[in-house]
């Protein structure tokens, strides 16, 4: 095996560990060879993540195993992301997140974005406690293929309800896949405030995405 | 039979002439709001407390003596006071430990944390810790407990301030921080929470030597569980958190001859019988709406080794359901939880600001009504919910077994 092919398991292996210097480091001795950063991150960066959000729904990794599993593949895109750009790759999908207003959780958020991003998806986070007005803005702005609406509380989950309304009086409704989710939420509940998808976990918000795009 | 001796025949394990039922804890008191609604709905307004906030963060109230025998509470509460705690701007406060809680809605969440930008174990003794022996914190709590105890049959519970080994380390150094230390920094972990314990430690020394004598159980709160997996891996919970609080039990249990009530939401089942060996006895709240959380088979597991307070669900139960689906609910725990003793009736955390006035009285009669011993509710239940549960549903209960990683492969 060459090189190349050994750092690429070794970026995967340090990845999902949570090893964030040594990703970083084995990055830069990639890019330093000359490797493609698409693979680097279609090889190795994006199916470690996927790995992460895999241990993660059979319960052998937990909150701490996936957000130092992100840090660490952030290290690594820091170094990517201007070399992306240069490129004609396109991300997965676009996708707009926020934490609904009267909400300052971001836990749950955080962990959705990252394994959006792990996925190679854009994501735009509006933070927590975000005005109805802000999804619509970011709507208009940055055309994603879908909008995640994340709510902690049962007293807060009711306000998916304007800010899908505020979204389909601006027009944008039919524009945008809506997921809603947070620890309170069912499948039923988003059936019921008329969004178009639930996810119980963030690995499992990826492949409901995926499916709703339409890409695998 | 009075009411320290039904707990006391409850928490042994014996069936007492009916299921004790609580409320008014830090953690399962009644918001402000739905006790203002509740006092409009019952008429009543010599009903008093609506103002006297019990957690500011939560925005409970204190209830009012009234309205703890109107629903017959088995259980009156002593609580350590707050200290220190600074308005720093209209919608947030910062509390003794330097956490700033920000409002919204309805209650408050946390905003700041003073450790997030720690580097080393010294930014963590430097930091301005409260002081567990300042005075303030137990003032008047012995001649309350004391006369409630001469004067009264009430269970009495030592309240702690909220707090936690796990659950005051993310609050005061952040979630995302302190889940990363978990991960990766393990001795800055190991530093926040040791810290945390000699503080608990000695602040549990000065409260019990003034409401030791009177007092028959300390209640304790620390979130593990999350709603469909624990927040934490059981390995990381019986390296960092179980051997702490295991011996902060111990240390209770040698300032007072008290029963020990541990917090935890969420599910927890793969740390259940860890649970039982670090010392506690009465498992809260048993959150049914978390994955898991199924009462026939916690009885079923538990039995005879653990006691379970709580298990009427404030998160989709309470809000959500019709005063006759509340009636079936509580006629439901206590048929599952309740035979052979062992189960304490309350509601699963403050019954919040979305809780229907009339199901707050449908729970507390049913309570009185579905909770005389020999439980006899064979006609109320529906069949699905009078079986026992299935070896099938108690294996479900097991930690799942742990994975391999997968190799590499391209995502192209």
């Amino acid at each position: 095996m060459s090189r190349e092919d050994d750092l690429l398991d070794e970026l995967y292996d340090y990845t999902i560990d949570g090893e964030r210097e040594k990703v970083v480091a084995l990055t830069k001795e990639g890019l330093d060879l000359e490797m493609d950063p698409l693979v680097i991150l279609f090889d190795s960066l994006i199916p470690a993540l996927e790995e992460v959000g895999r241990l993660f729904e059979e319960g052998t990794f937990f909150v701490p195993e996936m957000l130092v599993a992100a840090k660490a593949m952030q290290g690594a895109m820091d170094q990517l992301r201007p070399l992306l750009a240069q490129t004609d790759a396109k991300p997965t999908g676009t996708f707009v997140m926020g934490t609904v207003k009267g909400d300052i959780h971001d836990i749950g958020k955080n962990l959705c974005n990252i394994m959006l991003e792990g996925a190679g998806f854009e994501v735009i986070d509006l933070g927590v406690n975000a005005p109805e007005q802000a999804f619509v803005d970011a709507v208009k702005e940055y055309k994603p293929d879908a909008v995640g609406m994340s709510a902690f509380l049962t007293t807060t989950m009711p306000m998916f309800i304007p800010a899908i309304e505020a979204l389909k009086e601006a027009g944008l409704r039919d524009d945008v896949i809506i997921f809603v989710g947070g620890a309170p939420v069912t499948q039923e509940y988003c059936d019921k405030v008329g969004a178009d998808g639930y996810a119980p976990n963030a690995s499992a918000l990826v492949r409901a995405v995926k499916e709703k795009m339409g890409v695998t | 039979m009075n009411r320290r001796e039904r707990y006391k025949r409850i928490t042994n394990f014996q069936e007492a002439d009916r299921v004790p039922v609580d409320m008014g804890s830090h953690v399962a008191s009644i918001h402000r709001f739905s006790y203002v609604a509740l006092k409009e709905y019952l008429n009543d307004p010599d009903l008093k407390n609506q103002d006297k906030v019990l957690d500011r963060m939560v925005q409970n109230v204190v209830p009012d003596e009234k309205l703890l025998q109107r629903y017959n509470i088995d259980f009156r509460w002593i609580a350590p006071h707050w200290l220190d705690v600074v308005d720093v701007r209209d919608d947030i406060y910062r509390d003794m430990w330097g956490i700033e809680w920000q409002y919204m809605l309805d209650a408050y969440s946390v905003y700041s944390s003073p450790l997030s930008e720690a580097k080393t174990i010294a930014d963590i003794e430097n930091h301005d810790w409260p002081d567990p022996d300042d005075p303030r914190l137990v003032t008047g709590l012995k001649e309350r407990a004391r006369w409630l105890y001469e004067n009264t049959d009430y269970v009495l519970v030592g309240d702690s301030i909220k707090g936690g080994i796990l659950t005051k380390a993310l609050q005061i150094r952040g979630y995302e921080q302190t889940f990363a230390d978990l991960a990766n920094n393990i001795e800055m972990a190991e530093a926040l929470m040791d810290k945390l314990l000699d503080l608990y430690k000695a602040f549990w020394s000065n409260f019990l030597s003034a409401v030791g004598p009177y007092i028959q159980t300390v209640y304790f709160t620390d979130d593990i569980g999350g709603q469909s997996s624990m927040m934490i891996s059981p390995d990381t919970f019986r390296q960092m958190v179980k051997p702490r609080l295991a011996s902060l039990i111990d240390h209770i249990k040698s300032c007072a001859d008290v029963k020990f009530m541990y917090h935890t939401d969420g599910t927890v089942t793969p740390v259940i019988e860890d649970i039982i060996e670090m010392g506690v006895d009465i498992l809260n709240p048993i959150q049914t709406s978390a994955l898991g959380m199924d009462t026939s088979v916690l009885k079923e597991l538990y039995h005879g080794r653990l006691c379970f307070h709580g298990a009427i669900d404030v998160q989709q139960m309470l809000p959500f359901s019709t005063t006759e689906e509340v009636r079936y609910d509580v006629a439901k725990r206590i048929y599952d939880l309740a035979p052979g003793g062992g189960y304490i009736l309350a509601p699963c955390h403050n019954i919040g600001s979305d809780v229907p006035p009339e199901n707050v009285e449908a729970m507390y009669e049913a309570a009185q009504e579905y909770g005389r011993y020999p439980i006899a509710l064979d006609d109320i239940l529906r069949l699905e919910d009078r079986q026992k549960p299935t070896a099938e549903q108690i294996a479900a209960q097991a930690a799942p077994p742990k994975l391999e990683r997968r190799p590499r492969r391209s995502r192209r």
